[in-house]
């Protein structure tokens, strides 16, 4: 599980000033749960993936993963971020074998467990010895997620990680990442811009706007779900109104940073 | 250009070269001066030849001892300046402290370094250090002179240094990011993600670094007070008129550097294969 307790934090710009990127948030991510994060750009939905995975330190309050304070990468986390960070030197199934090798496993082994995490999340296993350059911007991110996943981590931190992908792509990789997900439902937290891909995805929403936690809606709706149900687009709506609401609630002067 | 492209570079290649061969024979024809060009070819033939002459040892020798200063030089370069590029592009007060003396540093031949070394290292090298009185007798480890050395260190540092240090900091962020997320410590950063991240740059440095060191060794080994390497003969074969050894250590020059060039290169190539093809 995640918690985050009064978090803040501030960025010192130059030019601007100090921004708050958070202020004042506490939120809950039940263990076994996927909790998405959903905000427009710049309401500070990254900063707060960033301080529970340990990049990036609070100005106030705290960040808790697994009931331990944060403080530092603890290394027990999976992080995939918007462009998969795949490292273009190594070939995929090193890359994957990342953290294995980081932790201090032996090759044969480490290899053997980056084939099978490969193999999950459905790429072909000849591209295993291909360097990222190679590889569609799809198959980046799959095996992004393998990499994230092979170490079996307890928690999973997911920044925007299909955004960057054309709506095929990403609605099948959604689909895949909720099959991997529900196998063992490791605490998530996932990160998007996205109403409808939050919908899909999450067991609650958490909808922030200019660094505060407007509101928190949870989604009960079976999987796998029919994007084009009434149901599903009740739920939609309701965060889509809550954003709008919020919106006309907020001055001018909110909006402006 | 394609298929018979090949043909054609070739032959456009040749051009100058061909017309250099042209003026150097009518040039020598009849001259004393100006050694003819199957003098020289002689003397490339017999590379094993102690010049009857001259106060040198054969041109073998001489590339021999030129080749193992510039290795020596080279690899001191290397273990030095790579781990102070790293920390420079890492660390901004390293950079700090050392970027105003490299820029300095930069902007001097590192010839116009020789008599400092002579000074601080006499006739020091391996031999003496290891031998005492009785150096001279330990030919190819004489001819590392310390001072011969320092300098061609001294000037292959300065671009390994300055392109490991951009290498190193342009490492992405995320990069970094991504491992310190799978709980990589300081050194398995250093070790994982900023040492092949910068190896492309890192190369650069090398290949640039390998091209000055040949080229400053020939100016220190020709400066007064040096002996022994291709330099030297060049300085010796100039004294006693005796060009066609000159020109025979030219073209030895030529192609130990081009052979060493080509070495790097293919390194450079190998260590940057990862990234992707500009197009």
């Amino acid at each position: 599980m995640i918690r985050f307790e009064n978090v803040s934090k501030r960025f010192v710009t130059p030019g601007r000033g100090d921004v708050w990127a958070l202020r004042d948030v506490s939120l809950f991510c039940p263990p076994e749960e996927l909790t998405c994060v959903l905000g427009p750009s710049g309401c500070g939905k990254t900063t707060l993936l960033r301080i529970a995975a340990g990049l990036e330190t609070p100005t106030g309050g705290e960040a808790f993963v697994d009931g331990r304070a944060v403080s530092g990468p603890p290394g027990s986390i999976g992080l995939v971020s918007q462009e998969g960070d795949l490292l273009p030197w190594r070939r995929v199934v090193s890359n994957v074998a990342l953290g294995l090798e980081i932790a201090g496993l032996g090759r044969a082994a480490r290899e053997r467990q980056a084939l099978e995490a490969i193999r999950n999340l459905h790429l072909p296993p000849e591209i295993a010895r291909s360097l990222p350059h190679e590889l569609s911007g799809g198959m980046r991110q799959r095996v992004a997620l393998a990499r994230a996943l092979c170490p079996n981590p307890r928690v999973l931190l997911l920044d925007e990680p299909f955004s960057r992908l054309d709506d095929f792509t990403r609605s099948s990789l959604q689909g895949e990442l909720l099959e991997l997900w529900l196998a063992d439902r490791r605490t998530a937290l996932f990160v998007t811009h996205s109403i409808e891909e939050a919908v899909f995805m999450a067991d609650r929403i958490v909808v922030m706007t200019f660094g505060r936690v407007i509101r928190t809606v949870p989604v009960t709706l079976p999987r796998p779900r029919d994007r084009l149900s009434d149901a599903f687009v009740k739920v939609l709506l309701d965060v889509r109104r809550a954003l709008a609401e919020h919106d006309r609630a907020a001055g001018p002067g909110d909006r402006l940073r | 250009m394609k298929g018979g492209g090949v043909v054609i570079r070739v032959a456009l290649g040749a051009i100058v070269p061909a017309a250099v061969l042209v003026v150097w024979h009518f040039a020598s024809v009849g001259s004393v001066v100006v050694p003819s060009i199957a003098a020289v070819l002689d003397v490339l033939a017999h590379p094993l030849r102690e010049p009857p002459n001259l106060d040198a040892t054969s041109l073998a020798d001489g590339a021999v001892a030129s080749i193992v200063r510039v290795a020596l030089g080279f690899a001191l370069a290397v273990a030095t300046a790579v781990p102070v590029g790293l920390l420079m592009g890492r660390c901004r007060l390293v950079t700090d402290a050392l970027a105003p003396v490299i820029a300095a540093a930069m902007v001097i031949s590192p010839i116009a370094w020789m008599p400092v070394a002579i000074i601080t290292f006499g006739l020091a090298s391996p031999a003496t250090v290891l031998h005492g009185e009785a150096a001279w007798r330990h030919g190819l480890l004489d001819e590392l002179r310390f001072a011969i050395v320092a300098v061609v260190w001294f000037g292959a540092f300065i671009p390994i240094v300055i392109n490991t240090a951009a290498g190193a900091k342009g490492v992405r962020e995320s990069h970094l990011e991504a491992a310190r997320a799978l709980g990589a410590s300081r050194w398995q950063l250093l070790r994982k993600i900023i040492l092949p991240g910068a190896g492309p740059a890192i190369m650069t440095g090398l290949r640039l670094g390998g091209g000055i060191a040949w080229r400053v060794i020939i100016v220190a080994e020709i400066f007064p007070g040096t002996r022994g390497g291709l330099g030297y003969m060049i300085t010796t074969a100039h004294e006693q008129a005796a060009y066609e050894y000159a020109f025979a250590s030219i073209a030895v020059i030529c192609l130990i550097g081009l052979t060493l060039d080509g070495l790097l290169r293919l390194a450079e190539a190998r260590v940057a294969r990862w990234q992707p093809k500009e197009r």
